[in-house]
């Protein structure tokens, strides 16, 4: 390939700040002594300088809030999840401690009994959880 | 001029404690960093997908991700590229399902329109022609092109939210800029 060929496939590039010194001094170099190239170096700079200066696009108004929203409302339910799964952690180890030694003071039936009411109340209360967490999603979605 | 210097404010989001304070998901930081980057992530991704509605659906999933994925974060590396390289894949989703959006790395010709419709359509203004030439590039150059010009990253971050190689993202820069070039100066406004 010629120098003139090599160059011309530098010169976008050159207007882009995308070439190594070494590059750059070739470029710069044969655009000296050749008028086309010059012209052309000329022109992917008005490019490349019109390019950094388009006008920003604004987003819709409402955007940020909306976003802050939603992100707000993720994050409230992620910490949800990890508070909930901490909690059931904690009720699960309470309710089999409660009931082993309930199992040793008083006998089986009376272990059998706070483990079926222990369930019973667990699973009433994780349904009510559930309801009020998704209504409180909802209003905030509103919001 | 208001928001240029608000893209030009460096957000010192990358600082240990502002990523602790991501990280613990507090709403204070977060909105914090969704309010400052704002106008740079709705202007790659409209430059991206083209159309308004679109760029405000990847604008919202994106910080969705980001809510999620904060905990992959590595603070050794900038803010910057990761939460657009989140934005990016979700584009690249968006687009690969769109009819008609060709994001194969080829060669291509701008189809040239008539002056007198150009100048209708774009009221002669040359910032407006500029962004109507760049919005008719296949959608990997309008990226490469938008990401070095308006959002001025340099070469290795480019490469890291486009997730190629650098030699790629230099032939898609150079690529880019000849289309646009021809196509300009076919019109003389170059």
């Amino acid at each position: 390939m010629s120098d003139h060929e090599s160059v011309r496939h530098l010169l976008a590039l050159s207007a882009a700040g995308l070439l190594d010194a070494g590059e750059e001094r070739l470029v710069r170099e044969h655009a000296r002594q050749c008028a086309r190239c010059a012209a052309k170096l000329d022109d992917y700079a008005a490019l490349a300088a019109g390019l950094s200066a388009l006008p920003c696009p604004l987003p819709l108004a409402d955007l940020l809030r909306r976003t802050n929203s939603l992100v707000a409302a993720e994050v409230d339910r992620r910490q949800g999840a990890v508070f909930a799964g901490a909690a059931a952690i904690f009720a699960c180890a309470f309710i089999l401690l409660i009931g082993q030694t309930l199992r040793i003071l008083l006998g089986d039936s009376a272990a059998l009994a706070w483990l079926l009411w222990a369930v019973i109340s667990s699973v009433l209360g994780t349904a009510s959880a559930l309801v009020l967490a998704s209504r409180r999603r909802l209003e905030r979605s509103i919001v | 001029m208001i928001y240029q210097a608000a893209i030009d404010e460096s957000f010192p989001v990358a600082e240990p404690t502002q990523v602790a304070r991501l990280r613990s998901g507090d709403p204070a930081a977060l909105a914090e960093a969704v309010g400052h980057y704002q106008h740079r992530l709705y202007r790659y991704l409209l430059r991206l997908v083209r159309d308004a509605a679109s760029a405000d659906d990847l604008f919202q999933q994106t910080w969705l991700h980001v809510v999620r994925q904060l905990h992959r974060y590595d603070a050794a590396r900038s803010f910057d590229t990761w939460l657009f390289a989140i934005a990016h894949n979700a584009a690249m989703d968006l687009l690969r399902r769109r009819p008609g959006e060709s994001l194969e790395d080829r060669e291509f010709a701008i189809p040239s329109r008539a002056p007198d419709a150009l100048s209708t359509v774009l009221a002669g203004e040359r910032a407006a022609i500029l962004a109507a030439a760049l919005a008719e590039l296949p959608a990997l150059y309008r990226e490469a092109l938008t990401l070095r010009f308006e959002e001025g990253m340099k070469l290795p971050e480019i490469a890291e939210v486009t997730q190629v190689p650098l030699s790629t993202v230099k032939s898609r820069v150079r690529r880019g800029l000849e289309a646009m070039k021809q196509k300009l100066c076919k019109e003389d406004i170059l």
